[in-house]
């Protein structure tokens, strides 16, 4: 509540400081993974071979992402479509 | 046994020099003896900040080569008490000394001076290399800007990899562009870095008014920088002044952590 507060009075666009917050974090993350981006798109591509041995998907459609969670720790993150059964997919 | 910190930073240009120079003054007027090694080779500059360009005669790797005493190649500050330089040498480059050297040279210096103050070169390459190497502990100098804090990290995890202790000076923090949203402040910094604040040093024409006199401002200034590099001092000496002021928090920050509203 107080963020919607804040935001009310403050301004309704994201701050160049927000979007340097947000932009830094996404960097450090993969700075500190040490995946550069050809590495991660080969991954990316792998890994939907692989979900597309069990489950029919568009593998264009796999997304993938390096996320920092804290200094320590970063996460890959994997988003995938899954088809529901009787659906139809592309 | 004095305490040996390198001021680095990965990125160029983010004020390594400035706080070298006004952290080894700061110290200096606690009455503590210090030493400013110019650890970047071939592209000089603690001298010229400290004013003491003139006086130079022989240098750091005079001195590693063996072509005078450590004693002749240090310059006493006649400003104040107990200051000395070892200036860099212009026309070698960075591979003439290796960090083994260095680490002789340091523990050398520890020896006779309660501080040794290493400005180190902008980079990860043989020159920080060096500079690193006899340091117990290092401060990072970073401004409030996506490409500094990047470098920075950068250098943290090196300094993480060889167990250095770190910590955190926040340098040109301008508190208006905060509270307009439009620079990064230094909570965000802390927290983007998760290192400890030892200094918040706001953006301050003064400095670029003393630097070009060669008087760095924590001699005599009274200007806000001044005053927050005197703070960096007593901190880094382990006195406790204040807590780090907070530059350029907003209203609504501020309000929301008195009510317990938002955090810290």
């Amino acid at each position: 509540m107080w963020n919607e507060i804040k935001n009310f009075f403050v301004s309704a666009r994201r701050s160049t400081r927000d979007e340097a917050k947000g932009r830094l974090h996404l960097v450090l993350a993969h700075d500190r993974a040490g995946i550069e981006g050809a590495k991660l798109q080969e991954l990316r591509a792998e890994v939907a071979a692989v979900i597309r041995k069990y489950v029919e998907i568009d593998p264009e459609a796999v997304e993938i992402h390096i996320e920092r969670v804290s200094r320590q720790d970063s996460q890959l993150r994997v988003h995938s479509p899954l088809p529901t059964r009787g659906s139809v997919t592309s | 046994m004095g305490r040996a910190i390198v001021i680095t930073s990965g990125k160029g240009g983010v004020g390594k020099t400035t706080a070298t120079a006004n952290l080894g003054c700061a110290l200096a007027q606690l009455g503590h003896s210090v030493v400013l090694v110019d650890a970047d080779i071939g592209l000089r500059n603690l001298d010229v900040v400290m004013g003491l360009e003139n006086r130079i005669v022989f240098h750091l790797v005079d001195v590693i080569a063996g072509r005078c005493t450590t004693q002749k190649a240090l310059i006493r500050d006649r400003r104040i008490e107990k200051l000395f330089l070892l200036p860099a040498s212009q026309t070698d480059d960075k591979d003439s000394v290796t960090p083994d050297q260095m680490k002789a040279l340091i523990i050398e210096l520890k020896a006779s001076f309660d501080y040794v103050i290493i400005d180190c070169p902008a980079g990860i390459e043989q020159g920080f290399r060096n500079a690193i190497a006899g340091a117990d502990e290092a401060i990072i100098v970073a401004t409030p800007e996506v490409s500094s804090i990047r470098d920075a990290d950068r250098v943290v995890g090196l300094l993480a990899a060889q167990g250095t202790p770190t910590s955190l000076m926040v340098n040109r923090i301008s508190p208006q562009m905060v509270k307009r949203g439009d620079m990064l402040s230094q909570a965000d910094v802390i927290e983007i870095l998760a290192l400890d604040l030892v200094g918040a040093i706001p953006l301050d024409d003064e400095i670029v008014a003393t630097t070009n006199r060669g008087l760095p401002a924590a001699l005599n200034g009274k200007s806000p920088a001044a005053k927050a590099f005197a703070d960096l001092g007593r901190r880094v000496a382990g006195e406790e002044p204040d807590p780090v002021r907070e530059t350029g928090v907003g209203f609504f920050a501020r309000l929301g952590r008195a009510l317990g509203l938002s955090p810290a």
